[in-house]
C-alpha cells in the first residue's frame, strides 16, 4: 500500500514538505538552541568598534573573487605547460614536469602556503625580498601559491585529456600534412579540451574554494573576515552563515557559467540547438567574435602564401637557414633548460646540506606521535599527535565516509524524489563550501545540536567525514551511471529487485571503476587533515607549528620535514592509486608527442 | 522501504532526546562531579605553552591548578585557541578559560569574567634600535594576531598618530606574528606586553618593546554566563590566593626578576572587604 504511494511523485513531493516543514517547526520553535540569534550584527553600525560588519564581509568576499581569478589563470597557464611537459619526449622536460606535478600534488596547501609566505623570503637575497615586501607580499603568495597548487591538478587533468585522443586522430593529422604545432591547436587541444571540462571545472571550484585559506598567511579574504566577526563579537553563527551563503553563491555561479562553456563546447547541429545553447552562444559572443574576427585576418594573410615544389634557390637556401635556426634554438634551450634544472638541484643540495639535521632528529618522534604514550589522563587517545594523528583521523573518515558516500552516491541515481532530492541537497551544499568553513561549523554547531561537548579532534574528524562523503557520493554517482542501461535493463528482466541489482550487479562494477578516484580522495582527505590546526588539533601541522614556535630559528628544516612526511604518505597512497588505474584500464596505449 | 523509514524516524528521535537535555548550572555540576575543567593556550609563551620535555606549563597552567586544588576538585585541562575559547565556555566545554583573555564590555555581553587576575597592556616590538617612541610606527606594518582586542588598538592608536591607512597584517597564531617580525615582513608586532616579553626572550638582544603601554589589557578568568555562585567562588579564590601569597609565588616563579620574561607586578588585585 505505502509502497504504491511512495512511486507517486506527488505524494514524495508531500513527504518532503512535511519533513521540511516538522524541521523548520523543530528548530523554529521548539528546539533551545542556548544561544541568541542577533542577525542585525551583519548589517548594522556596532557600537564598540564603530564598523557595519556587513560591509567587512564584502571586502573579504572582493578580495576572495581577485584571488580566485588570479589563482586560476596562473593555474590554467602553468597546468598546461606542465601539462604538455609531461609529455614531452625530451627527458628532462618530462621528468621536471613530473616532479613538479607529483610534488605539489601530493603536499597541503597549507604547508605549501607557509613555505611561500614564511619560508621564502628568508632564503632570498635583501633586494629581492625589499622588492617583495614593498607590495602586498601576502596577496601574492596566496595567489601565486594557490595557483601553483591548482595547476598540478590542472596538469594532470590536461595530461590525461591529451592521451585520451584516438592514434588515428594523429595519425590522419600529420598525414594530411600538418606540422606539430598545428596538431597540437588545431587537433589535440580543441579535442582534449571538450573531454577534460568537466574535471577542469571542479578544479577551478577548488580553487575558488581552496582561497579560504589565504587567511593562514594574512589575507583578509572572506573566510578571515567571518572568523573576524566570530572574534569582535562572539556571534559566529550569524557570522558563518553570512559567509557559507556568499561561498555558496560564488560555487553556484562558477558551476554556472562551466555549464555554459559545456554547452558552448558541443558539437550539434543548428536545428537541435536548445535555449540552452542559445544561453551559451549569446553568454560567449564577445570572446567567440573576436575569435572569429582574428582567425578570418589570419586567414587572409596566410591565403597568399602558397608553397611550391619546384624552389628557386633563394627559397631553398632560406629554408635551410630557418631549419638550422631553429635547430640550434632548440639546442640552445635544451641547454639552458638543462642548466636551470641542475641550478635549482644544486642550490637545493646546497640549502638542505645547511640544515641543522639535530633539530630534526630530536624532534622527529614529536612530530610522529607527539608525548604517545605519556599524555595527560584527559587527552584523547593517551596523548596521541602528529603524524599518527592525522592518519588516524584520515582513516577514521575514510572508513566512515564511503559508507556515507555510498549510500548518498546511490541516493542520487535514484528516480524517488524522496531520496533524490535530499542527498542532492547534501553534496551540493557540502561541496559548495571550503573545508575549511564546514569544520568551522561543526565545531560550531555540533555541540549546540547535540548538547554534548566535542573534542576538537572528533568535531574535525566529523567535518572530514561529511565533507568526503559528498564527494565520494558523486564518485559514486559518476560510477553508477557510467555503466551502460543494458545491465540495468537485463538485471529487471531476470526478475532481480532494485536492491538486488544495486548490490549484485551495479554496485560491484561501479566500484572497480570508481577504485582509482576513490584513492585520489584518499590522498586529498589526508592532505586536508592538516586544516584541523585551525581549530588547535594536535595533529602534524600543528606540532610543527608548535615545535617551530619553542625553536624559533629553524623553520626551513621543520617545514621541509613536514612537507616530506606528508609527501611521502601521499605520494605511496598515489603509487597504490596508479597501479590500480592501471590494473583496472584496458586500454594500455600511452600517446607521446 | 518501511525499515528505512522506521531507522529515520529512530535516528531523529535520539537526535532530539539528546537536544532536550540541558547541562545543569556550573557551579552545581563541578562540585557534584568535583571536576573543574579548566580552557589554556597551548602556544602563548610563558602563559601556557609546551615545553622541552612536552609538559604544558605556564602561569596560567600553575593558577588554574592553584584554583582546582583549593576547590577540592580534580583539573581537566583543555586545550583552547583563540577561536575555540569563547564557543568553548558557552556550549559548556569548560568551566573557566585562562588564556590571556582581555576584559571587554563587548565580550562581556556573551559570557562572564572574574576580577582581574593579572594585569597588561598593549605595547609593541621591534628591532632593537631602529624605533624609539611610538610616533615612528606611523607609515610602518604591524603584526597582530587575529581574534584579539590587539588588532583594533593597533589601528586606532596609528590612526590617532596620523596614519591614515595602517597597515596592520593579521595572523592566526602568535607564533606567525613573531616569524613574519623575523624575516622582516612586518617592522613591529604588536600585543599584549608579557606575550611580546615572552618571545623576545627566545633570542635575547635582538629585540626590544618599544614606547609605553597604548591600551589597559586586564585579562579575567572567562566563565559560563549568567551563573552567579560560580562566579563568586572564582573570584573568592583569587583573592584568597593573593592574601596568602601563593599568587605572587607563583607570579615570581615565571615573571619575577630571575626569569627569562621579568616582569614586575605593579598593580593590585581587586580585594573586597
Amino acid at each position: 500500500m505505502i509502497n504504491r504511494y511512495l512511486e507517486k511523485e506527488w505524494f514524495q513531493y508531500l513527504c518532503l514538505a512535511v519533513i521540511a516543514g516538522a524541521f523548520i517547526y523543530y528548530f523554529g520553535w521548539v528546539f533551545n538552541f542556548g544561544y541568541k540569534f542577533d542577525w542585525s550584527v551583519l548589517f548594522t553600525k556596532n557600537a564598540t568598534y564603530g564598523q557595519v560588519f556587513g560591509k567587512m564581509l564584502l571586502t573579504g568576499l572582493q578580495k576572495t573573487i581577485i584571488i580566485t581569478i588570479l589563482s586560476s589563470i596562473i593555474a590554467l597557464g602553468l597546468g598546461i605547460v606542465f601539462g604538455l611537459g609531461r609529455l614531452s619526449q625530451f627527458k628532462p622536460v618530462n621528468w621536471f614536469s613530473t616532479c613538479y606535478v607529483e610534488f605539489f600534488r601530493n603536499t597541503p596547501l597549507l604547508v605549501q602556503l607557509f613555505f611561500w609566505y614564511f619560508a621564502l623570503p628568508v632564503g632570498l637575497p635583501e633586494a629581492a625580498r625589499d622588492f617583495l615586501f614593498d607590495r602586498n607580499y601576502e596577496m601574492i603568495a596566496a595567489t601565486v601559491g594557490l595557483g601553483i597548487y591548482t595547476s598540478s591538478f590542472m596538469a594532470e587533468i590536461i595530461r590525461a585529456g591529451i592521451q585520451s585522443i584516438p592514434k588515428g586522430l594523429l595519425e590522419a593529422s600529420y598525414s594530411s600534412g600538418l606540422s606539430p604545432f598545428q596538431t597540437l591547436t588545431k587537433i589535440i587541444l580543441p579535442l582534449a579540451f571538450r573531454s577534460i571540462i568537466p574535471p577542469l571545472g571542479s578544479e577551478f571550484l577548488n580553487n575558488m574554494k581552496n582561497s579560504s585559506l589565504a587567511m593562514v598567511v594574512g589575507v583578509a579574504e572572506l573566510c578571515w573576515s567571518s572568523q573576524q566577526i566570530e572574534s569582535l563579537t562572539f556571534k559566529g553563527f550569524e557570522a558563518t552563515t553570512a559567509a557559507t551563503v556568499l561561498y555558496l553563491s560564488l560555487s553556484l555561479i562558477i558551476a554556472g557559467i562551466l555549464n555554459l562553456v559545456n554547452f558552448k563546447m558541443q558539437i550539434i547541429p543548428q536545428q537541435l540547438k536548445t535555449t540552452k545553447h542559445l544561453i551559451a552562444d549569446a553568454f560567449f559572443w564577445p570572446v567567440t567574435s573576436i575569435f572569429s574576427l582574428c582567425s578570418k585576418a589570419s586567414r587572409k594573410f596566410f591565403r597568399k602564401r602558397q608553397e611550391d615544389f619546384n624552389l628557386t634557390r633563394t627559397q631553398a637556401m632560406r629554408r635551410a637557414v630557418l631549419h638550422t635556426t631553429a635547430k640550434v634554438f632548440s639546442f640552445i634551450w635544451k641547454a639552458v633548460f638543462i642548466i636551470f634544472i641542475a641550478s635549482v638541484i644544486i642550490a637545493a643540495g646546497i640549502g638542505i646540506s645547511h640544515f641543522n639535521f639535530g633539530v630534526i632528529r630530536d624532534n622527529f618522534m614529536t612530530l610522529l606521535i607527539w608525548r604517545f604514550p605519556n599524555g595527560g589522563p584527559n587527552e584523547v587517545l593517551w596523548g596521541l599527535g602528529g603524524l599518527s594523528y592525522s592518519i588516524l583521523m584520515s582513516i577514521i573518515a575514510i572508513v566512515v565516509s564511503f559508507i556515507i558516500g555510498l549510500v548518498v552516491g546511490v541516493a542520487r541515481t535514484s528516480k524517488n524524489k524522496l531520496f533524490l532530492i535530499p542527498s542532492t541537497l547534501y553534496i551540493e551544499i557540502i561541496r559548495g563550501n571550503p573545508l575549511i568553513m564546514v569544520i568551522f561549523w561543526v565545531y560550531f554547531f555540533v555541540p549546540i545540536l547535540t548538547d554534548t561537548y566535542l573534542d576538537v579532534f572528533w568535531s574535525a574528524t566529523i567535518a572530514l567525514t561529511i565533507f568526503t562523503g559528498a564527494y565520494l557520493g558523486e564518485i559514486v554517482r559518476s560510477g553508477i551511471q557510467n555503466l551502460p542501461v543494458g545491465q540495468f535493463e537485463a538485471a529487471a528482466s531476470t526478475g532481480l529487485t532494485y536492491f538486488q541489482t544495486m548490490r549484485k550487479i551495479i554496485i560491484p562494477q561501479a566500484l572497480k571503476q570508481m577504485l582509482p578516484a576513490i584513492v585520489g580522495q584518499f590522498i586529498t582527505i589526508f592532505k586536508d587533515s592538516s586544516l584541523a590546526y585551525v581549530i588547535g588539533v594536535l595533529e602534524l601541522t600543528f606540532v610543527a607549528q608548535g615545535i617551530n614556535n619553542r625553536l624559533m630559528i629553524y623553520p626551513f628544516e621543520i617545514y621541509t620535514t613536514i612537507a616530506a612526511l606528508y609527501f611521502i604518505c601521499c605520494y605511496l597512497m598515489s603509487i597504490v592509486a596508479r597501479r590500480l588505474e592501471r590494473k583496472l584500464s584496458t586500454d594500455t596505449f600511452r600517446l607521446q608527442m | 522501504m518501511k525499515k528505512l523509514m522506521m531507522l529515520g524516524l529512530a535516528a531523529a528521535l535520539v537526535l532530539s532526546v539528546a537536544a532536550s537535555a540541558v547541562a545543569g548550572a556550573t557551579y552545581d555540576k563541578v562540585m557534584k562531579e568535583k571536576v573543574v575543567r579548566a580552557g589554556l593556550m597551548t602556544d602563548s609563551i610563558p602563559g601556557g605553552f609546551y615545553n622541552e620535555k612536552k609538559e604544558w606549563v605556564g602561569l596560567d597552567v600553575d593558577i588554574a591548578k592553584e584554583i582546582a586544588k583549593r576547590l577540592g576538585c580534580k583539573i581537566e585541562m583543555v586545550p583552547v585557541n583563540n577561536k575555540t575559547r569563547i564557543s568553548f565556555l558557552q556550549t559548556g566545554r569548560i568551566d573557566m578559560s585562562l588564556s590571556n583573555m582581555t576584559h571587554k564590555r563587548e565580550r562581556d555581553k556573551s559570557i562572564d569574567f572574574s576580577i582581574t587576575y593579572f594585569f597588561d597592556g598593549q605595547k609593541m616590538l621591534a628591532p632593537k634600535g631602529k624605533f624609539h617612541s611610538l610616533k615612528d610606527f606611523v607609515g610602518k606594518r604591524v603584526a597582530v594576531q587575529q581574534g584579539t582586542t590587539s588588532e583594533i588598538n593597533v589601528k586606532n592608536l596609528l590612526l590617532s598618530l596620523g596614519d591614515k591607512a595602517p597597515k596592520v597584517i593579521s595572523f592566526q597564531k602568535e607564533p606567525e606574528c613573531f616569524q613574519a617580525l623575523q624575516m622582516g615582513r612586518v617592522d613591529a608586532w604588536s600585543t599584549d606586553s608579557t606575550i611580546l616579553l615572552g618571545y623576545a626572550a627566545q633570542v635575547p638582544g635582538k629585540y626590544e618593546l618599544v614606547g609605553d603601554f597604548f591600551s589597559n589589557e586586564p585579562y579575567g578568568i572567562g566563565l559560563p554566563q549568567d551563573d552567579s555562585a560560580w562566579r563568586d567562588l572564582i573570584n573568592f579564590t583569587i583573592q584568597d590566593m593573593w592574601k596568602d601569597g601563593t599568587y605572587k609565588e607563583l607570579y615570581n616563579k615565571w615573571y619575577g626578576p630571575d626569569t627569562k620574561y621579568y616582569f614586575p607586578l605593579t598593580e593590585k588585585i581587586e580585594m573586597w572587604p
